[in-house]
């Protein structure tokens, strides 16, 4: 998976860029800034620069230029330009330039948990209903919508979905004799029998909360509800703490990973090492793409040395995150939101963008890449293999972290990773989950400190 | 490296007497002393080895349970993928013209400013020495949203002017309080005999002070050029375009984009290894000078 | 002739400049103080009314700020996090200065100590170190440090401290400052101890020679005679790392990117950061980064007030 750049834009069309937009502010200075496109007399869209920002190298080189090579075959006159942030600095750039109506990106991807915040904040342009629906309605995944609005006023739609389940080494478990799990109480055994010196049973790091979360969720806890007009960090519910003291047992019992770790590339660890001996680990948790970097060596059509994506299913296999009571425990549903800048200069050409992105080629492109669609009209797609079926099974139980205007807040200042790492160091969960209410509640309502 | 070692030597050598002194006082303890010396040495350049040894050894080899601390498997390739990633050349390209950028203004304004107040006592002198001291105390960390702002409404975001911009005024400071000691340390005496011979005051001053200088500029530059060269918080905010990526910043991705698929310690060994190139042979090309540069400076402090 | 040209260049000299005000000291000022108002100037200004506001995304995207007079310090300052940040951070800072200027002094007086190849393959090596850039030096550090595929633990396992196997060095919060202070040392000795060696080799062997005629030994030598003569530069470089060192934000922040406790290993830098830009709170990182600054100029202020002493002399 090599990093796209599109380095359409260099120095001097920068320049180029900004000379443009000094014409056109001087061209038209009545024009408000958040006016309606400027449109040329005919009634025609004006061409213009468009820019995309991508967050991490989740979006595959395919589609980006799919995008690129539609949007600017629709688009006469104008270009599209896919800009990749890091996923680490992307609050940081997108707090500088989203409000800076010269410099914003058009179009941003930004995460599921992050979108409330932003939306919150007045960063994005109101999707119009009729736009809504043009897109997808409510065959859109409405937790991702619920994430992006304000008031039933939709601001940040569903980017993608992806959804976490349990690859293992069915050789390893096998061997030991055990089953795959069908409760997570059973999981929690499982994986603390398979635990050696040398192995994780069940490998998970300390501060990765995302993960952990789960737990919370299958006990049918929750992080934070809405009082009233005010969010309330609930770690001290029972059903949250009975989520938390499970995990706690879960790393304790089955991880080598230090409790200090955080998003970890787990996949490396279900692989023989070089060497030979155990992996790592005999389970982990991931996101469905996680496939690609496991399995056997084997090479590709370029003759370089990659994984085999898991074909050898007598050693390779998956299952989805059993519940409490059986059935399948609901998961944190990662994945992304796509949103409009309030300050785009080409807000026509940028619902034009979304027109592409929402269209049924490019979910079904989506969907083929192992990306959760957008418009859960395409999830059949995914279920032509039991990669696919699990994300979607996983999926529909999956639920998404509370969408306070803190939220970014919390995250920002790393206060789950905290709280889940003081667990793992084998913390009484109790305190704590008081202690740690106090610190989360203001900052959910976006009171500083 | 033979090259590198004769001009170590030249400044060194600028104090003749030792020579003599050494060869009289040959003591036992002066073996420990070396082998402690060695001994340091090794340990100080041991990262930088073990990054440049990393490079060139294959992913697979260095991911295995037993250090390799020779490069017996010697590969390429790790490099050549960081060559081919099309971000690299961009970047580099965007260093240099920020870097040198920076240096001229840097050495030119903090320069004049060292003259005036080494040559001169006016009122203002102290505040303006105190001001320059106390200006690095702030911290950088809180003035990004302003610094932004700023450069945008500039029309200077991304561009190799903006970001200069700031780090002359973030390296300003220093470069003048190093600068003050270099200047302070030619006699004007050396000018005003030129001035006798017949020489008008700039001219004297381009004919001898300044080459006296010289090592002071190179000393205070090669700060300058390592600080513009390694920062990365704030060009990452004034440069937001990948096109207008920075090498630091560039290495960062590339470091993040990396633990995505568990890092591959050999690419990113690599990657390291190719900014550090740049600045190594900077160094080897101005070493010499910058030693006695230091030299010169160290005496008036 | 030769009357008339003294005459000018005494008009010129020092002695006259001192007494009359000429314009040409302050017109040599004009480019730096410029580049100093440009790059600083707004920003500061900034700085001190965004810690007088109220100042969130919200405000960051548009809605007015309203003026809160000091209730951001007052926030701050009775916030107990932001004084353990302080405290950490300048325990770092004087134990990092400390040792780099004393490692520094130490190679400083060992190169001069040792004869030509030996200094020269010393000075190679500080060169290198001092050269290669700070987020390749971090990572190299991350790397040699890392608890699964890391050199140091290879090697602690190997002289038999099995202990050691997985060992997590950035997880706790004392081992994680004991690596950032390798790598700020790492950094900043070459820095340190090529000035403290450029000016040992200033102290003339006839001092020397003299002193040990007198029936100096080499310790009272080092004492009494080279150590006066360096305390110029000694002092200067050390109060140049407690500044940097005070500063220090990069290493860190990249150091825990790798995982490691966050909150506990912030230093002021980082802390500042993540309350703006993490947290945005943008008012009261704005707030914390005056006072640091007023800290910082309280701290140095003595050693400050020396130095000026000095430099009046």
């Amino acid at each position: 998976m090599k990093r796209t750049r599109l380095v359409a834009a260099t120095a001097a069309s920068t320049i180029t860029l900004a000379m443009a937009l000094t014409a056109c502010a001087s061209d038209d200075t009545e024009a408000p800034a958040d006016s309606e496109e400027t449109t040329s007399e005919s009634g025609e869209v004006e061409p213009g620069d468009l820019t995309l920002w991508v967050a991490g190298g989740d979006t595959p080189d395919e589609l980006r230029e799919y995008l690129v090579d539609t949007f600017e075959a629709e688009n006469e006159g104008s270009t599209l330009t896919i800009e990749e942030q890091d996923w680490g600095d992307l609050v940081t750039k997108l707090t500088t330039s989203l409000p800076d109506a010269e410099n914003t990106p058009d179009v941003v991807e930004l995460g599921n948990t992050q979108a409330p915040t932003f939306t919150n904040a007045g960063a994005f342009r109101e999707i119009s209903p009729e736009l809504y629906e043009e897109l997808g309605g409510d065959n859109l995944l409405q937790s991702f919508v619920e994430a992006g609005s304000v008031d039933g006023t939709v601001y940040a739609l569903p980017y993608y979905f992806g959804s976490r389940y349990m690859f293992y080494r069915a050789d390893i478990w096998s061997d030991a004799g055990i089953e795959v799990p069908t409760t997570l109480a059973e999981f929690g055994d499982a994986v603390t029998e398979l635990r050696t010196d040398d192995m994780s049973g069940f490998a998970l790091g300390g501060q990765d909360w995302r993960n952990g979360i789960s737990w919370v969720f299958a006990n049918g806890g929750e992080l934070a509800v809405k009082e009233g007009e005010e969010w309330v960090s609930t770690l001290s519910d029972e059903n949250t703490i009975a989520g938390l003291e499970q995990w706690q047992d879960v790393y304790e019992g089955a991880s080598n990973v230090p409790a200090t770790e955080r998003d970890v590339a787990y996949w490396d660890f279900l692989n023989d090492k070089a060497e030979g001996g155990a992996p790592d680990a005999a389970t982990i948790m991931a996101p469905g793409w996680a496939r690609w970097s496991i399995g056997d060596l084997t090479e590709n059509d370029e003759g370089e040395e990659v994984r085999d994506g898991m074909a050898d299913d007598s050693k390779f296999d998956i299952f989805a995150l059993p519940g409490v009571d059986g059935g399948v425990a609901p998961v944190f549903a990662g994945g992304s939101n796509m949103a409009v800048s309030a300050q785009s200069q080409h807000p026509e050409l940028s619902e034009n963008l979304l027109r592409i992105i929402y269209s049924d080629e490019y979910q079904t492109m989506l969907a083929e890449n192992g990306l959760g669609p957008a418009n859960t009209e395409f999830n059949s797609i995914m279920e032509t293999d039991k990669f696919g079926e699990i994300t979607v099974e996983t999926a529909e139980n999956s639920k998404l972290t509370p969408a306070a205007p803190g939220w970014a807040a919390v995250e920002g200042a790393s206060v789950y990773e905290e709280l889940f790492q003081k667990i793992a160091e084998g913390g009484d969960v109790t305190e704590l989950a008081a202690e740690y209410d106090e610190t989360i509640t203001p900052m959910l309502n976006g009171q500083a400190g | 490296m033979s090259a590198v070692a004769a001009d170590t030597v030249a400044p060194t050598a600028t104090t003749p007497q030792r020579t003599p002194l050494r060869r009289r006082r040959v003591r036992p303890g002066k073996v420990l002393l070396s082998v402690l010396g060695l001994a340091l040495a090794a340990v100080w350049v041991f990262p930088v080895y073990w990054m440049m040894n990393s490079a060139v050894t294959p992913d697979a080899i260095l991911g295995g349970d037993t250090p390799q601390f020779l490069p017996l498997s010697f590969t390429l390739t790790n490099l050549q993928s960081v060559l081919t990633d099309s971000g690299f050349l961009n970047a580099l390209g965007m260093s240099l013209m920020v870097t040198g950028l920076t240096i001229t203004l840097v050495l030119a304004f903090a320069f004049l400013a060292a003259l005036a107040i080494s040559r001169w006592r006016f009122r203002g002198r102290t505040s303006f020495i105190l001001a320059v001291l106390f200006i690095q105390m702030l911290p950088a960390e809180g003035l990004f949203i302003a610094q932004y702002q700023m450069m945008s409404s500039l029309g200077l975001l991304n561009q190799v002017i903006g970001i200069s911009a700031l780090y002359v005024a973030m390296l300003v400071p220093f470069t003048v309080w190093m600068l003050r000691g270099f200047v302070a340390g030619v006699p004007i005496e050396l000018e005003e005999a030129a001035m006798v011979d017949g020489l008008s005051r700039p001219r004297a001053f381009l004919r001898i002070t300044f080459p006296l200088l010289a090592p002071g500029l190179i000393a205070s530059g090669v700060y300058a050029f390592l600080q513009a060269w390694n920062e990365f918080t704030t060009a990452l905010v004034i440069l937001p375009a990948e096109s207008a990526q920075t090498l630091p910043i560039w290495l960062r991705s590339f470091l993040s984009a990396s633990a995505n698929r568990g890092i591959n310690w050999a690419e990113v060994m690599a990657a390291s290894t190719l900014i550090a190139v740049p600045v190594i042979i900077f160094f080897l090309f101005v070493q010499g000078r910058m030693t006695s540069g230091l030299v010169s400076g160290a005496v008036k402090g | 002739m030769t009357q008339a040209i003294g005459t000018t260049a005494g008009s010129d000299g020092i002695a006259i400049r001192r007494r009359r005000r000429p314009a040409t000291p302050y017109v040599l000022l004009i480019p730096a103080v410029a580049a100093l108002l440009i790059g600083l100037g707004y920003p500061v200004y900034w700085q001190i009314v965004t810690s007088l506001q109220e100042f969130g995304l919200m405000q960051q995207f548009g809605a007015p700020p309203t003026f809160v007079g000091l209730d951001n310090y007052a926030r701050i300052f009775t916030d107990a996090e932001v004084w353990s940040v302080v405290a950490k951070s300048i325990a770092f800072c004087l134990v990092n200065a400390l040792l780099t200027v004393g490692i520094g002094l130490g190679l400083a007086v060992l190169m001069r100590a040792v004869s030509g190849w030996v200094r020269i393959t010393m000075q190679i090596t500080l060169l290198l170190a001092w050269a290669t850039p700070l987020v390749a030096a971090v990572t190299v550090f991350r790397w040699l440090f890392d608890y699964r595929t890391g050199v140091v633990n290879w090697i602690f396992v190997q002289s038999g401290f099995e202990s050691f196997d997985g060992y997590n060095w950035l997880g706790n919060v004392w081992t994680f400052f004991m690596v950032a202070s390798f790598i700020v040392i790492w950094m900043s000795v070459p820095f340190v101890a090529l000035s403290i060696y450029a000016g040992l080799t200033q102290v003339s062997e006839e001092v020397l020679e003299a002193a040990r005629i007198d029936g100096a030994g080499s310790r009272q030598i080092l004492w009494r005679i080279i150590m006066p003569l360096v305390r110029p530069v000694i002092a200067i470089v050390l109060l140049l790392q407690i500044i940097w060192d005070l500063r220090v934000f990069a290493q860190i922040r990249l150091l825990q990117d790798a995982g490691a406790p966050i909150a506990e290993t912030n230093l002021l830098g980082n802390y500042i950061y993540e309350l703006g830009v993490g947290s945005q709170d943008f008012a009261g990182a704005a707030a914390v980064s005056l006072f640091v600054l007023v800290l910082t100029m309280v701290l140095s202020g003595p050693y400050v007030r020396y130095l000026m002493k000095e430099d009046a002399a």
